[in-house]
């Protein structure tokens, strides 16, 4: 119904449609997540070689094809297409050790593509990050797996192979004397296949923000919430919590901040809202590792902001055709 | 709505890193060195990290096999792992336990060394 008033006033006109498609597709955006994730992971190859391909191979063709065996099985039109699982199967596989059995990988990439996923709704419909989920599920389930210390006993490699926050859990911060901060940032620590040349991840997270497929709100106010309450903490007792930049460096930090905590569905959408997610989720990360039992706190912290995103997203201004 | 191109690139994807995946699994498992690098004791007081490496190469303590594989003979090269002789519960008074041996020989020669740990938690970890 035309109404000449409203016509009127530029600021109401909506053009019918054909609307012009710029080209851009989801499939892209995860084209671009895993050219993002390819400098950590390649160093992971070079430093823990064909196991760790085996690892990240059969992690990411496992979830392309649970993604396609459940849309056969739920009558749905098959969506692998659209590259989210294999990101799914990517991320899942780069926080594992070398040496996780072809088994873990297989359940693993199961947890995050069908009960992360798919059983509500398939993309963007999820409340958790998938690869979180999968990785909490399989790491209480398993976690001598998941204690890279006896993970990795076999590689002798040039650099500290104890696992840092291992390190800083059971010895304390004398132990943490023994890592440069610069070997943590080159990657020269143990750890999950892809998550620890912080470098690399940072560069591909550098790269994902400018091109606007994760927001930085997230990602930065996950590391300033690190570096803030771990520098109250060693501020109140340097000699039993380690240095705010230890734990931007060491465990699962950087991968969640730019990889993990930045999953569309499962983070807020508006700007105050994003950065209390990122805030708290950087602050529960090193309340969970300074006086939690679990050794590394990324993976538990990520969770329950998930659980809390829905909350946020109420604070106002609503977001823009966000339902619920 | 999926393009055929972006459905061929995820079969391709899922085929060809699964024949990778298997092979990597199958052809290259992680393999045990023959002389272990670094070895994990699991036990009810928590699991104990020990660098063998440390404790064998020239760089690190230098300690000779027999140092602590004590029933290597002459000419023999291969020691035997402890547990092959040490049972977990042992009754027999002249083959003491594996936590015994572990304990006697870990601390005794840390002790004499004036090196390494003594207390418990700086060994065992939870």
């Amino acid at each position: 119904m035309a109404d000449n008033n409203v016509a009127d006033n530029k600021k109401f006109i909506v053009s019918h449609a054909p609307f012009w498609h710029d080209g851009s597709r989801i499939s892209l955006r995860n084209y671009n997540i895993a050219l993002a994730a390819l400098p950590a992971i390649l160093l992971g190859i070079i430093y823990y070689g064909m196991p760790a391909v085996g690892v990240i191979s059969l992690s990411i063709s496992s979830a392309i094809i649970w993604e396609f065996v459940f849309c056969r099985v739920a009558k749905r039109s098959v969506t692998i297409g659209d590259g989210s699982a294999a990101i799914i199967g990517m991320l899942f596989g780069m926080l594992l050790p070398a040496t996780a059995p072809w088994w873990l990988v297989i359940i693993g990439t199961f947890v995050a593509v069908v009960i992360g996923k798919q059983i509500y709704g398939g993309i963007g419909a999820n409340p958790f990050n998938p690869v979180v989920v999968a990785i909490a599920i399989v790491m209480i389930s398993w976690k001598d797996i998941f204690d890279f210390n006896e993970a990795l006993m076999n590689y002798d490699l040039d650099f500290v192979m104890v696992y840092p926050l291992a390190a800083l859990k059971h010895l304390g911060v004398s132990a943490v004397d023994s890592f440069s901060m610069g070997d943590l940032l080159m990657g020269k620590q143990s750890g999950g296949i892809g998550s620890t040349f912080g470098l690399g991840l940072i560069a591909g997270g550098i790269y994902l923000i400018i091109r606007g497929i994760i927001r930085w709100e997230i990602s930065l106010s996950f590391l300033a919430g690190i570096f803030i309450a771990a520098l109250i903490f060693n501020m109140t007792d340097s000699a039993r919590y380690a240095g705010p930049v230890f734990h931007l460096f060491a465990g699962y930090t950087l991968i969640g901040a730019f990889f993990l905590a930045t999953e569309d569905s499962s983070s807020p959408v508006n700007f105050i809202p994003m950065l209390i997610y990122g805030a708290g989720a950087g602050f529960l990360t090193v309340l969970i590792r300074n006086i939690g039992v679990y050794i590394d706190g990324v993976i538990f912290a990520i969770l329950i902001m998930n659980l809390v995103s829905p909350l946020l997203d109420k604070i106002r201004p609503k977001a823009i055709g966000k339902v619920a | 709505m999926i393009s055929n191109k972006e459905l061929q690139i995820a079969y391709g994807l899922a085929i060809i890193l699964l024949v990778v995946g298997v092979l990597s699994y199958a052809v290259c498992p992680a393999k045990t060195p023959d002389q272990p690098v670094r070895l994990m004791f699991k036990c009810v007081a928590g699991k104990v990290l020990f660098d063998h490496n440390t404790h064998t190469a020239e760089s690190g303590y230098g300690i000779s096999c027999t140092g602590c594989h004590h029933n290597l003979e002459e000419g023999e090269t291969e020691p035997q792992a402890c547990g092959e002789c040490h049972e977990l519960e042992s009754q027999d008074e002249d083959m003491p336990s594996r936590s015994d041996a572990f304990h006697t020989q870990c601390i005794d020669c840390h002790k004499e060394a004036e090196a390494g740990p003594e207390k418990c938690e700086l060994c065992h970890v939870m």
